[in-house]
């Protein structure tokens, strides 16, 4: 924790959520289109939050008493697809659609029409001001509501970010907690992105964890006060970009490349 | 003329709504502060002066709207809606989210502060957005009225408030979101203003008149949707049109026209409008209209040139 320097090692050296990494891929193969890798990024930050934080429920995704989690970089959409179908909000049928004529899953999130998706995002550096102004609305209605947003480091280049960033520290939105999957796609551009630096300077209460790590996760979720009136939280992951499996790892070809056959056999292997 | 300004009557009509419903939420990005003091305190944290970071402001404007309030988002025009374009396009109207966008200075309403402050090309792009209502309420009990009207529906709906008024003192019953309005009968041209221009519109009746020109003048305050019947019926007993309008040629409020008469054999159109290019000049908004040709005598030529009569 804490630890701007400290490399990524994971969940005591295993890989989290096997599972959920397989049926991305597949969901990929069979619908010919994804990002593998930055989905693979974010799916043990989605599943830790599903899984221990998050108070939903998949029988009522509109529940007026829910957490709500914008997935700011709806190009991780695959990682928010696997959860909440794991916890029941879509189905089988909904997932064999993906990018289907008809189906309700595309490359992007849709509010509309996915249940417990709080945002269509895909266009950076929208879904944290949204977001901003959720947690703002539940304070003036008086609700107790927490508000979690996911950005990339890369989306951390938009200037709307640190509009936000700004604007929800001065409005003391202390139940409102950012999420950044630091897994350096922002520094192949802009090398000089010193990301904890600058959320301190914007005055957030700032961690920084393993981002693929559920003992950090816990120690850092746990931590947050969620106050109705208060700093708000950043918490930025260090990622990798595809983890789990070396051959997606990393910033190249594979952002949004279909695996052929014998991709798919070597993937698979990594993850059983 | 209403001596009281149509911005003020915004900041009136927010004292008076907000009091009476505790979803309104105002939100400005350091514009009008001054005017929505009484606002600010009669409806303690339910006023924000977000900071000069419209985009941001307006998705929290659709923020706020998914938790069920109604929010209303102030500033000047060109950073409302074209700085923030893509948060009205995606945060508001692909979510399908209501709310309310109050502009100020759009055209050259701020004249001498140049290009960054002007905006002629609003109606054109806000009407590529599904479902976006616009109206432009030019005198105080218009924007009162339509306000009322049109600000808890499930739309978003714009409402473009001018520097100055036309002078004509519509009731509040004569008001109808979505309804434009027959202020003068005429059997051989169609004039029809939308804004301040209706001032215009009437001038130009006038000069008309003395030429023998018998000039039906229709009053548009409400953009999208478009009242096409009013239009339609008007159009297709003259034969001729001219719309007056302080926006751009392409995208504004003429073309919807075109669009509506486009089944009537044999009309004839004209518009005074702002050219499809940069207003450079400076001077007053007075200075500007007479430049542009939109005055009683600017529309009166037009109709002159164009239909020889």
């Amino acid at each position: 924790m804490n630890q701007t320097n400290t490399a990524v090692r994971g969940s005591g050296g295993k890989i989290l959520n096997k599972d959920l990494r397989r049926q991305i891929v597949d969901m990929v193969v069979a619908g010919n289109n994804g990002h593998i890798p930055s989905a693979f990024s974010i799916v043990d930050i989605v599943s830790y939050l599903y899984g221990h934080v998050l108070s939903v429920d998949p029988r009522n995704p509109e529940w007026d008493k829910r957490d709500f989690f914008v997935l700011s970089k709806g190009h991780g959409c695959l990682a928010l697809y696997v959860n909440l179908h794991r916890y029941g909000f879509i189905t089988d049928e909904d997932v064999a659609q993906f990018c289907r004529k008809g189906g309700i899953l595309g490359e992007h999130p849709d509010f509309n029409k996915v249940p417990g998706a709080e945002a269509s995002s895909g266009s950076l550096g929208h879904g944290f001001s949204y977001a901003v102004g959720i947690a703002l609305g539940h304070r003036i209605k008086g609700a107790k509501n927490r508000i979690f947003v996911l950005v990339g480091d890369g989306e951390s280049h938009e200037g709307t970010v640190w509009e936000a960033a700004h604007v929800a520290r001065n409005l003391e939105l202390g139940q409102l907690c950012v999420v950044v999957d630091w897994n350096q796609s922002g520094m192949q551009l802009l090398p000089h992105d010193d990301l904890p630096a600058k959320w301190k300077a914007f005055g957030w209460n700032t961690l920084v964890i393993d981002g693929h790590d559920d003992a950090d996760f816990k120690t850092a979720f746990d931590s947050v006060r969620f106050e109705s009136k208060g700093i708000p939280t950043v918490i930025i992951a260090k990622t990798v970009k595809g983890k789990g499996v070396p051959m997606l790892e990393g910033h190249g070809m594979w952002h949004h490349r279909i695996p052929n056959a014998g991709e798919y056999a070597i993937i698979m292997e990594a993850l059983s | 003329m209403s001596e009281k300004q149509v911005r003020q009557q915004f900041a009136d009509t927010m004292l008076a709504v907000g009091q009476e419903d505790p979803d309104l939420v105002v939100m400005v990005g350091d514009i009008s502060h001054g005017v929505l003091q009484p606002f600010a305190k009669a409806c303690p944290g339910r006023y924000y002066n977000a900071g000069i970071l419209e985009p941001t402001m307006m998705s929290m404007g659709a923020g706020l709207a998914r938790t069920g309030l109604y929010p209303v988002i102030h500033t000047i025009a060109p950073f409302l809606i074209e700085r923030a374009f893509e948060q009205i396009k995606l945060d508001f109207c692909y979510h399908k989210l209501h709310g309310n966008i109050v502009t100020v200075g759009s055209a050259f309403d701020y004249a001498y502060l140049g290009c960054t402050h002007h905006c002629y090309g609003d109606f054109a792009l806000l009407k590529t957005l599904e479902g976006v209502q616009i109206t432009y309420p030019s005198t105080p009990v218009e924007f009162d009225t339509l306000f009322r009207q049109a600000y808890r529906n499930s739309a978003l709906t714009v409402y473009r408030v001018p520097g100055s008024q036309h002078g004509v003192e519509f009731t509040g019953k004569e008001i109808q979101f979505g309804k434009g309005i027959k202020v003068a009968d005429g059997r051989d041209v169609t004039l029809i203003a939308t804004g301040p221009q209706l001032k215009s519109a009437l001038g130009a009746r006038e000069v008309l008149a003395g030429r023998g020109c018998d000039a039906e003048v229709l009053y548009i305050h409400t953009i999208r949707p478009l009242d096409e019947e009013l239009v339609l019926a008007s159009v297709s007993k003259t034969g001729h049109v001219v719309v007056i309008e302080e926006h751009m040629r392409s995208g504004g409020l003429g073309d919807d026209v075109l669009r509506a008469t486009r089944s009537l054999a044999g009309v004839k159109f004209a518009s005074a409008s702002i050219p499809d290019a940069f207003v450079r000049t400076y001077g007053s908004y007075e200075d500007h209209c007479e430049m542009l040709g939109l005055c009683p005598r600017g529309v009166a030529a037009l109709v002159q040139s164009e239909f020889a009569r």
